[in-house]
């Protein structure tokens, strides 16, 4: 009998504690949000890879893309950077470079909130950024990753 | 019981009849300064709190206001983005959607950290975008005996400081797929004069991501190293570039920079990333000889055509992969590098009218991610004689590792030139020259770096060549 219930309780931590890891993986997520006009629902991990890094630069319709990021010291920009697996150091100097080659017209539009990068997906329809799970908000419209939306097992973007 | 209640009613009212005349006479009467000096004191606390809470009410507003301002300084710059060069311009045509009150925004504004970079904003004026590179140097060789240098480094001096190249780079957008782009080069020569040359001037078209146009000054893509590093002392790691990759003008063996159309875009191939590049036009090089005979050559390029791939697999972030094939044709026309009069023919070497088909073949594969630079670029540069079967094979290769230690960039690069050394060779002042190069870049911060690198140079038939450069690059 006694063996049973201490058997019960553990089995009951696990699930708490199963529970809770999940929960905080899936406020750990990082949600890649688009303007709600744009018609993409689904891009792969290597295709964002290449939307961030700045060598693709339109949407399969030929819009134009527009990046918006979190500046430095905020959980998007750690994502970002570990997107690109650059230091924040190398992140500048890539971009400049990127700019110094021809290959992109000017640094990835830095945005200074929440409801700053709200305000930026709606006035550029080809926008595209990124944002914590917890703090998407209504008028984002949140893609999937290699068809995995946040919150998922194995979605890519922490 | 009854008379008992009227008595008492009868008291009240003599009480109150006592009262009342004192309480009307006091209403009544003139009051004494006392009383009024009292009047007004509690009138003027009764005012100053009114005062204050008004003047609080009105701080209360102006923060409001300041707080609405703000938000629509911010919103307000994002509505001008879209007119500037930097964003599409796409949006300016487009209807602007509705926006949400700016309470809303404003309670959605949370502060952030403060951002370690400088605002882009700086790097825009009236629509046009631009950016600025400078470097200060300090280079001293083992050896006197004078070479070619460029930059303003005095050749066969114990070492000396020059400032090599300033540039200015602009850009404009035109439309959402057309725009400029412009690379001016202030370049210090001997006696510290000054040259300026338009290093690129290309009108871009961007179709889609498929097809990228340029028409203009461009800088070819053979290889890797000239399409990734510009002019720009403070985009590379080391000091200098490695001698293949070199500017012609500087004494490096490779048609640099050409006139004509460029094409470049990206293949449908999945994980793969595959990407091509077309150019067509003319690089019209005149590279000085680099053992210090102060003689230039004019290579008069024909048209050239350069076909090359590269692959980016989405598996392996940061890693490039590619190859080129490169074909013009070209003179060994040697002239006075002073007065640009053809030097006189020398029994046994051929006519300056002797044309070479020039066959540039590159590969190369390179590492840039998770802090780690590793480059690797081989050549073989061909020129064979029309008409004839004289042909010179001038194989070239350079290897750089480095590893960002926190503000510390540490590297070592290796590099290889063996030019055939044959008189008649266009690259015969270049010979055999290999070595090592190592050194460490500091980032002082964003925008100054500070680089300090040795040199060995094993050069065929002469002394080894040792050398140290310290570099101060900058961007603004």
């Amino acid at each position: 009998m006694r063996v049973k219930s201490i058997a019960t309780l553990l089995l009951l931590g696990l699930a708490v504690l199963s529970l809770i890891s999940k929960g905080t993986a899936q406020d750990a997520d990082m949600a890649v949000v688009v303007s709600s006009s744009n018609a993409t629902t689904n891009l792969s991990l290597g295709d964002l890879r290449k939307i961030f890094a700045g060598t693709k630069h339109s949407w399969p319709g030929g819009k134009p893309i527009k990046l918006v990021t979190r500046g430095s010291g905020c959980p998007e920009r750690g994502a970002l950077l570990r997107l690109l697996a650059m230091s924040e150091g190398e992140y500048k100097q890539y971009w400049t470079a990127q700019v110094l080659r021809g290959e992109a017209d000017a640094e990835p539009l830095i945005v200074p909130s929440i409801g700053i990068q709200k305000e930026a997906l709606i006035l550029y329809p080809g926008a595209i950024s990124m944002v914590s799970v917890r703090d998407v908000k209504p008028g984002m419209k949140v893609i999937k990753i290699d068809g995995q939306m946040p919150g998922a097992a194995g979605y890519p973007l922490r | 019981m009854v008379q008992g209640g009227s008595r008492t009613r009868i008291h009240c009212l003599l009480l109150a009849l006592a009262f009342v005349p004192g309480s009307s006479r006091a209403q009544t009467a003139s009051p004494t300064d006392q009383e009024i000096s009292n009047q007004k004191t509690s009138d003027r606390e009764i005012s100053e709190q009114e005062t204050i809470a008004q003047l609080s009410e009105q701080i209360k507003q102006l923060q409001r206001q300041d707080r609405d301002l703000l938000d629509r300084i911010k919103i307000l710059e994002l509505k001008q983005l879209p007119a500037s060069p930097v964003a599409e311009v796409g949006p300016a045509t487009q209807p602007t959607p509705a926006q949400p009150p700016l309470a809303q925004a404003a309670e959605e504004t949370t502060p952030l950290p403060t951002p370690a970079s400088a605002p882009h904003d700086w790097h825009e004026v009236h629509g046009i975008q631009w950016r600025g590179f400078g470097e200060v140097d300090y280079q001293i060789l083992n050896q006197r005996t004078p070479e070619f240098a460029s930059g303003g480094f005095v050749p066969g001096s114990a070492g000396n400081f020059y400032t090599d190249e300033f540039g200015l780079f602009l850009t404009a957008r035109l439309t959402d797929k057309a725009s400029v782009l412009s690379e001016i080069i202030f370049q210090e020569g001997d006696a510290q004069s000054y040259s300026v040359d338009l290093r690129r001037m290309l009108l871009k078209y961007d179709y889609n991501d498929h097809l990228k146009m340029s028409f203009g000054r461009y800088q070819t893509n053979i290889g890797y190293y000239n399409w990734a590093f510009r002019s720009a002392a403070w985009l590379q790691t080391a000091a200098d570039r490695p001698l293949v990759m070199q500017y012609a003008s500087d004494g490096g063996l490779l048609p640099t920079q050409a006139i004509g159309i460029s094409v470049t875009g990206a293949i449908p191939s999945g994980k793969l990333g595959l990407n091509y590049v077309a150019e067509y036009g003319s690089a019209d090089t005149v590279r000085p000889d680099l053992n210090g005979d102060n003689q230039v050559t004019d290579e008069n390029n024909g048209n050239h055509v350069n076909v090359g791939f590269f692959l980016r697999p989405d598996a392996y972030p940061g890693l490039q992969i590619g190859a080129s094939y490169y074909h013009d044709q070209i003179s060994n026309n040697i002239l006075e590098a002073v007065s640009g009069d053809p030097v006189p023919p020398v029994p046994g070497f051929l006519p300056p009218s002797t044309r070479y088909g020039q066959t540039i073949v590159n590969a190369y594969a390179v590492y840039v991610a998770h802090g780690i630079e590793f480059l690797n670029e081989g050549f073989l540069i061909r020129q064979v004689m029309i008409g004839g079967s004289l042909h010179f094979d001038n194989p070239a290769f350079y290897s750089q590792f480095s590893k960002q230690l926190g503000r510390v960039r540490p590297f070592f690069r290796y590099q290889y030139v063996n030019a055939n050394s044959n008189p008649n060779s266009i690259f015969d002042d270049v010979g055999l020259r290999y070595g090592p190069s190592f050194g460490a870049r500091y980032d002082l911060n964003s925008f100054i770096a500070f680089t300090a690198q040795l040199d060995h140079t094993a050069r065929g038939g002469e002394p080894d060549l040792n050398g140290l450069q310290l570099q101060f690059a900058f961007t603004f």
